[in-house]
């Protein structure tokens, strides 16, 4: 082994370091501009939708109905967990009354919304990335397009408006069953008077608070569909490149929901 | 009539096609001979227009297909049946959903003319009883069958073949390629039959092309392969199966 490099050497490994960042950089904005107009097709196709009511359908009842028990459990356990946690914080003030108020804001606001979002990502997003991948790789995508179907309106469009209806609905009950468990752990754990607790709940909570909370569900369907579907789109080389491509969608769009999560509120709150 | 002329293809730096060009003859059965990796089903795929060369031109019918955007290629597709490699059957839809699909999808057709149809396609690929079976119950031989079937529900004039007889056993083989055959001879249908088994080309081809390292080294009538000297050509005329 070299332990010494001369110049030359230290300049020929920062040209090929440098010109595998440029190759890098080229790939990445080539990737966002094809995400760009995918994206762009999927929102453009939408009139379509009324030729594939059905697949809106099938894809509402996978989103919605069968992510439900997920998203429930997610938020039953961090409604729980925050009962717990900040009334033993609260109780060291003397203000366990305020139990209730504390935990609707970070379940309506910003844990449940997050937490459904990840919960979804990995079932819905996952679910998306496989099935796509599959069908890229066995030409499924190809066989649409070579007799004349637009992939993107049949198997994009269904699933982006699916989950644009079904996200609402699931916030809403994940927000519902947060609460409830919260309550629960109030009466049970901190012994607070079920009343005092949603007191401090109901009156207190404005229209700002469920923006905030409902806002972010569109805006989750729209990343972790797009993003899921594009991965599974762009899913190469036999069955281990649908494994990459699902893993990278869902990375991608479980950290794309926690950078909306923290702007949506950030721009409400800010601006109401 | 298909024309390639000139084409270059490159996948990233990799240059797949150099300067390809073909013709293809309405009516007329036409193989394209090449080892596996060589750029076989990207041919096809240039000309259904599914991609793009990087230089050359595509001419199906006399139009120009090179620069076509997504809507204006799909009439130009329907004028061709294609028969993917692994069939790209839809394995969530029964044999007659598959077969039926894009009827349903892409002409506004009666319920009845869809069934019709459906039903000629299913007695022709000697499905009939198989109708409400999912692709994953079917042998290697009738799923492909049932690709062809699909290729032709739109009343093509050509069919593109990838790799028709590769993974099936000798006799599903024999059969797929007479029933390619018989195609041409009640259908007056036209044949593009991508392949790396020789025996197809001798079986059904009218006349062959040989691509090897992104070039066309041979295109003419079958029987002449015998002449050439291309020592690519001698290896496979004696070996049969191209394993290069
Ligand atoms: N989308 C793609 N991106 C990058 N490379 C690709 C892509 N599609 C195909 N290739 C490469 O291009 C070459 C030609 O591919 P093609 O599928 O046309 O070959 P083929 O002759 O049909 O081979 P086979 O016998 O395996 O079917 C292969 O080496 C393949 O790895
Ligand atoms: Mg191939």
């Amino acid at each position: 082994m070299k332990t010494q490099r001369s110049p030359s050497g230290i300049i020929a490994f920062t040209r090929t370091l440098q010109e595998k960042l440029i190759l890098d950089m080229k790939v990445f904005f080539f990737t966002m501009q094809e995400f760009f107009w995918f994206s762009i097709r999927a929102f453009v196709a939408i009139p379509k939708a009324k030729q594939y009511w059905r697949d809106v359908l099938d894809q509402a009842k996978i989103c919605g109905a069968d992510s439900l028990p997920i998203v429930l459990v997610s938020a039953v356990s961090i409604g729980a967990l925050l009962a717990i946690e900040v009334g033993n914080l609260l109780e060291d003030f003397g203000a366990k009354t305020m139990l209730g108020r504390s935990t609707a804001l970070s379940v309506i606001r910003e844990l449940g919304p997050l937490l459904m979002g990840l919960m979804l990502s990995a079932r819905f997003g996952s679910r998306n990335g496989a099935e796509l991948g599959a069908m890229q790789i066995s030409e499924q995508i190809d066989a649409l397009r070579a007799f004349g179907t637009d992939p993107i309106a049949k198997l994009v469009t269904p699933r982006l408006l699916a989950a644009l209806i079904m996200f609402l609905p699931l916030t809403a009950f994940s927000d519902f069953a947060g609460l409830q468990s919260a309550a629960y752990m109030a009466e049970h754990y901190h012994r607070l008077d079920p009343g005092i607790f949603w007191n401090a709940v109901y009156p207190r909570l404005v229209a700002k608070d469920f923006v905030v909370g409902f806002l972010k569900a569109p805006v989750f369907a729209i990343i972790i569909t797009l993003v899921s579907s594009f991965n599974g789109f762009s899913a190469r080389g036999g069955t281990s490149g649908v494994g990459r491509s699902t893993i990278k969608g869902i990375v991608v769009s479980s950290g794309l929901v926690l950078i909306a999560n923290f702007y949506v509120s950030k721009i409400v709150l800010e601006n109401m | 009539m298909i024309e390639l002329r000139q084409v270059g293809l490159k996948y990233g730096e990799r240059e797949i096609l150099k300067n390809v060009s073909l013709c293809i003859k309405d009516n007329t059965i036409k193989a394209i001979l090449g080892p596996s990796g060589v750029g076989k089903s990207t041919i096809l795929k240039l000309m259904l227009g599914l991609i793009k060369p990087n230089k050359g031109q595509v001419i199906v019918d006399g139009t120009d297909i090179t620069n076509m955007n997504e809507t204006s290629l799909y009439a130009i597709r329907r004028k061709m049946g294609m028969v993917f490699q692994g069939n790209a059957l839809f394995d969530s839809m029964t044999i007659s959903q598959n077969l039926g699909f894009f009827l349903r999808e892409n002409m506004r057709l009666p319920e009845e003319e869809i069934s019709r149809r459906v039903a000629e396609q299913i007695q022709f690929a000697g499905l009939e009883g198989y109708e409400e079976q999912l692709p994953e119950n079917l042998s290697g031989g009738m799923r492909r069958r049932v690709a062809i079937g699909r290729a032709m529900i739109f009343k093509p004039h050509m069919i593109l073949f990838d790799e028709p007889t590769a993974g099936l056993d000798p006799v599903s083989s024999k059969k797929i390629l007479s029933l390619i055959s018989s195609l041409r001879k009640n259908n007056n249908l036209g044949a593009v039959i991508v392949t790396h088994i020789i025996d197809d080309v001798f079986n059904v081809a009218d006349s062959v092309a040989v691509l090897y390292q992104g070039e066309i080294i041979f295109d003419d009538v079958t029987e002449k392969l015998h002449e050439a000297n291309h020592p690519f050509i001698r290896s496979i005329l004696s070996d049969n199966i191209l394993e290069l």
